[in-house]
């Protein structure tokens, strides 16, 4: 009975220390003897899930995503290879790393009513720039912002199979069926603000279809999704309408921009028109109006993006730092920025994602469960997430 | 004994050219590429073992190929099997198709183990490697068929196969059967995960082409003597 009582008091404390990451064999003596009911001790994993609460002390350490973010804020934002991953471990579990703890820190001490602060994630092809920036979406989700997230902005520059004449300025081409699809899933991820913000403006998409001023932005956002000929520029509206109103005294909410491969917007496009001439990456109404949000010219938000060589074109395999990847003139539109080097894992963050393979039963080679197989893994992988990954697949 | 060794050591061509040959004299011997084997301190090796290491002190030894490796991961089957699907020397793609099966394979246990409830996870195999051998093992033939000709008919005779030749039996039948029939859309490495699967549980095409074979050579079992006379 003292026993149960003493457990009782010691409980605060002993879930206070569990999420140090060092092994310390008497607290953790001691973290099991007063709750013998929970999951035992792990290393690798921390309980807390509030990405506003992660801290240095939870570097290296999963946290589990909720199915209900996944559904509606990474209902398009994840890797290929991450969402398989999700779904065969029937779990989605994010690492916490310095890169995107320093942009949550960041946007915790926000001032509204400065301009926006650009955020770039660079690094070597598969060291974790796209999870990093997923993490930092997921802060602002559950802090109440609205996320606007283009996915992969490669896609909008390569492989379209309709290019239409833009009907606002005849110079510009419209692409419909990205345009449309992207709306659908700003839709899913935004439920609740669709009713809440009002339009400043009115809108005039064809002789007798109209969005006023003062309508919902659900209202448009259905614009685009019904009428898909016009999909793009209710993209160039919505952007205008959220950057206008985000951080102003009147509305309540914040807008975070988030841009996976932002060196698209100021590479090279592979879309011809139909005199088989390469079309300018101005001349696309989604670029145009992606640049336009891309400006530290509104307030009450943040820029987050992310430099991706993958998918990119005309970018040499090498390249991965702003510099090369951005161009002069990209480079020269985002500047001001602010750089996050985004590494390959460290010692104690590989050692984790070996630990949560085990638990996850992943490492079914009998080899790759002893010292030397690790070693091997080590060795091949070079801590790098995306070769780890790929090798452990297969072990 | 300088003259006889240099003898020995000519680079050889046999008299009668089989399709694969080697141009090594038969005097160099296999490496052997396995750490442990290195590791092994004198006391614990047995009799047959010791005299095997003094003769490599004193032959020599043929280089290693370039698909062995002293890897701990390393598998000569699963390294055999990707020669066989190779083609037109495309080692990366075979290779690709290898690691995609064996992913998919674990992916699908992985996910069925991880959504099972607790009693059941124990009977759910997750290695792909354990379950690649067992699927190998059950859908190697026991006995062969050689055509022997008597007369002027060519008879079906039942013959017993080495060890390497069911090995081979068994993986030319997956790929065979994996190509066979198939849809159009239907990848390679799709359709061998399906296979390995079913096999491994001695269901699937593979496991019935063994089958028939022993029914024919259980059906021709009067004619077994020809392989001697």
């Amino acid at each position: 009975m003292a026993l149960h009582r003493l457990s009782l008091r010691l409980r605060p404390t002993a879930t206070h220390v569990r999420s140090f990451y060092t092994s310390r064999v008497g607290q953790q003596q001691n973290t099991v003897a007063a709750e013998p009911e929970t999951e035992p001790f792990s290393v690798f994993r921390t309980k807390e899930d509030d990405p506003a609460f992660h801290s240095e002390k939870h570097i290296g350490q999963y946290y589990n995503v909720p199915s209900s973010h996944i559904q509606t804020l990474f209902h398009h934002g994840l890797p290929w290879r991450y969402k398989q991953q999700v779904e065969t471990f029937n779990e989605a579990s994010f690492m916490v790393r310095q890169p995107a703890l320093e942009v949550i820190s960041d946007l915790k001490q926000l001032d509204p009513s400065k301009p926006v602060q650009r955020y770039i994630f660079y690094g070597l092809k598969g060291s974790g720039k796209t999870i990093s920036m997923c993490h930092t979406l997921h802060y602002c989700y559950t802090q109440g912002w609205l996320v606007l997230h283009i996915p992969d902005a490669h896609i909008w520059v390569k492989n379209c199979k309709e290019l239409l004449p833009s009907s606002y300025k005849s110079s510009r081409f419209d692409q419909p069926f990205e345009a449309a699809e992207w709306l659908h899933k700003f839709k899913i991820t935004n439920e609740r603000f669709l009713s809440k913000i009002k339009t400043k403006h009115r809108y005039i998409w064809t002789k007798r279809e109209v969005t006023e001023e003062g309508r919902p932005l659900g209202e448009l956002v259905d614009q685009g999704t019904t009428r898909v000929r016009s999909s793009s520029d209710v993209i160039g509206a919505l952007m205008k309408e959220l950057r206008l109103q985000s951080g102003q005294p009147g509305s309540d909410f914040k807008l975070v921009a988030a841009v996976d491969g932002v060196n698209a917007l100021w590479g090279r496009t592979t879309l011809k028109k139909r005199d088989s001439s390469i079309v300018d990456l101005e001349e696309l109404t989604l670029i145009y109006n992606l640049r336009k949000l891309m400006r530290n010219d509104w307030i009450g938000g943040a820029v987050i993006t992310t430099l991706s060589q993958t998918g990119s074109l005309f970018t040499p395999i090498s390249a991965y730092w702003p510099q090369d990847m951005l161009g002069e003139i990209g480079f020269d539109s985002m500047d001001p920025f602010i750089p996050i080097s985004v590494p390959n894992y460290s010692e104690k963050e590989f050692e984790s994602c070996y630990l949560y393979y085990l638990d996850r039963n992943w490492l079914q080679h009998p080899q790759s469960r002893t010292e030397e197989g690790k070693k091997e893994i080590l060795f091949l992988c070079n801590r790098n997430p995306w070769t780890m990954e790929k090798m452990c697949c297969v072990l | 004994m300088a003259a006889s060794l240099k003898g020995l050591l000519q680079p050889w061509t046999p008299r009668v050219l089989t399709v694969r040959w080697s141009r090594y004299n038969p005097y160099y011997l296999e490496p052997e590429v396995k750490k442990e084997a290195y590791l092994k301190s004198e006391s614990e090796l047995s009799i047959e073992e010791k005299n095997e290491w003094d003769l490599r002190k004193h032959r020599p030894i043929k280089a290693a190929a370039n698909n062995v490796t002293s890897s701990v991961f390393y598998d000569p089957i699963i390294s055999k099997f990707i020669n066989m699907i190779m083609k037109c020397g495309k080692k990366t793609l075979a290779q690709q198709i290898m690691t995609q099966t064996l992913e998919s394979i674990k992916r699908q246990q992985v996910e069925k183990y991880l959504k099972a409830p607790g009693g059941q996870k124990e009977e759910i195999e997750c290695n792909p490697y354990a379950i690649f051998h067992q699927a190998v093992e059950n859908c190697k033939p026991c006995v062969g068929l050689a055509n022997i000709k008597r007369g002027s008919i060519t008879y079906q005779v039942p013959i017993p196969l080495k060890d390497r030749h069911r090995t081979y039996m068994a993986l030319k039948w997956f790929i065979t059967e994996c190509k066979r029939d198939k849809n159009r859309r239907t990848l390679m490495h799709e359709s061998l995960t399906e296979q390995f699967m079913q096999a491994y549980t001695k269901e699937g095409k593979v496991y019935k082409r063994k089958l028939d074979m022993h029914k024919l050579a259980e059906a021709n079992r009067a004619y077994a003597h020809f392989r001697w006379c």
